[in-house]
């Protein structure tokens, strides 16, 4: 990024190559719209370029990059009039689930588990996307959201318990 | 350990990243409290789901694509500033005595105005002075409403510079950059309207051919057809067959551009 900053732009291809997955699991996850979560990527990377300037050494650039991709998502939905997208059943959720007897089980308590997510507020969803899908630690996502690691913890047990919670009211709403 | 300090450890204990002598803490706290083994074998189950619950795959090769686009659009037309650490606003925006001195101005515009018009009803070399003094100000405040953060403000802007008899090239500057750079589809649309009356001029259309690859909304591509149709330049047949070709685009484009070329006879 250091390179696109003073100036080589075509050195963003690079980033692109390395981090568009991360980015788009991320915003997919958020958006729950395959569609919105490519151009969100897009609208991520056109950022980076406007505000290349804005870089700076000392910290990481993932930590960088996810605080752009949270802000054009926060736009998105400014944009959308604030809706959420509640994805059904049959949305284009990819499973790795294998396929004997046990699938109708497993996809359905996948169905649930999706729509749980999908119930929690956004913020604690986010959490948890970060920490699972992202892998990140709490200091990192402290880092993401301006936020100390122990306020992460404090709000990470509250989004999981959050989470327990929908995913048995979704069952029970079945 | 008590129940309250399991709390800001289930992250830890969950993601297996515990300091051995915590978990062992936590481990016997479980053994020995029942509500706090049962939340944390539910939790872990969950956090086991979770793990499954897998998003699709990005179509890279479409996204890569539209990111070289844009990124040869960004950088074809970079004449724009780069955003520094902190964007600067105009100084008359951070100078409340310019912001002052603005609407003094405008007073004493209205007030002179309202005596010469009393007093000489003909026409005289002040009042000429005060009309353009009078554009002027229409100008900057329409300069000032295309700045605004909000998006309904800008839309202001843009009807104003509508208003405006003779506009400066600032204006016509500022409505594009409002083209290329507005965050707002109805904002960047309005703009492309705005800019109707300008499409005899060669750099505005120019300007405008340039903006196209950053425009990814269906309606300000087909807004941008319109123009190029509207303005008639020479350009416009190959800018259309461009985007009449152009897969990647949405089909309502491509097909209102395939009619604006039958439109010119190609």
């Amino acid at each position: 990024m250091r390179a696109v900053r003073d100036g080589d732009l075509t050195r963003l291809g690079v980033l692109f190559e390395r981090h568009h997955r991360a980015l788009f699991d991320f915003l997919y996850r958020m958006t729950g719209d395959r569609g919105a979560a490519e151009d969100l990527v897009q609208d991520v990377f056109v950022r980076m370029l406007r505000y290349r300037a804005t870089y700076r050494d000392d910290g990481r650039f993932e930590t960088w990059m996810f605080r752009i991709a949270r802000n054009a998502r926060a736009d998105h939905f400014r944009k959308q009039g604030a809706a959420v997208y509640v994805p059904e059943d049959g949305m284009d959720w990819a499973s790795d689930a294998p396929g004997p007897a046990r699938l109708l089980e497993r996809a359905r308590d996948m169905a649930r588990l999706k729509r749980a997510l999908q119930a929690l507020r956004e913020d604690r969803r986010e959490l948890i996307v970060l920490v699972r899908y992202q892998g990140m630690t709490h200091e990192q996502v402290g880092a993401i959201l301006g936020v100390d690691a122990g306020t992460v913890k404090v709000r990470f047990h509250r989004a999981i318990k959050e989470l327990r919670a929908a995913f048995a009211g979704v069952a029970e709403g079945d | 350990m008590q129940c309250d300090d399991l709390a800001p450890r289930v992250l830890d204990y969950l993601a297996g990243t515990l300091p051995d002598d915590e978990l062992a803490a936590i481990r016997a706290h479980l053994t020995q409290c029942p509500a706090c083994r049962e939340e944390m074998d539910t939790t872990a189950e969950l956090w086991g789901e979770l793990g499954t619950v897998a998003a699709p795959r990005p179509d890279s090769a479409r996204m890569r694509a539209r990111f070289d686009a844009a990124l040869q659009g960004y950088m074809d037309g970079q004449n724009e500033p780069v955003v520094r650490a902190v964007a600067r606003p105009p100084a008359w925006r951070l100078q409340p005595w310019m912001q002052l001195a603005g609407a003094a101005a405008v007073l004493v515009i209205g007030v002179g105005l309202g005596r010469v018009l009393t007093l000489a009803p003909s026409s005289s070399p002040e009042i000429a002075e005060l009309r353009q003094e009078l554009r002027d100000t229409r100008q900057m405040v329409t300069l000032s409403l295309l700045q605004q953060q909000s998006a309904s403000e800008r839309l202001k802007g843009v009807s104003s510079s509508s208003q405006l008899e003779q506009p400066g090239s600032e204006v016509v500057s500022a409505l594009v950059e409002t083209l290329r750079h507005d965050p707002n589809v109805n904002v960047r649309l309005a703009s492309v309207d705005a800019l109707r009356r300008f499409g005899g001029r060669d750099g505005v259309r120019r300007d405008v051919v340039a903006a196209l690859p950053q425009q990814e909304s269906p309606l300000v591509q087909i807004a941008l057809i319109d123009f190029l149709l509207e303005a008639q330049g020479p350009e416009a047949a190959s800018v259309l067959r461009r985007l009449a070709d152009d897969m990647m685009l949405d089909k309502a484009v491509r097909d209102r551009a395939a009619r604006g070329l039958r439109q010119v006879g190609l």
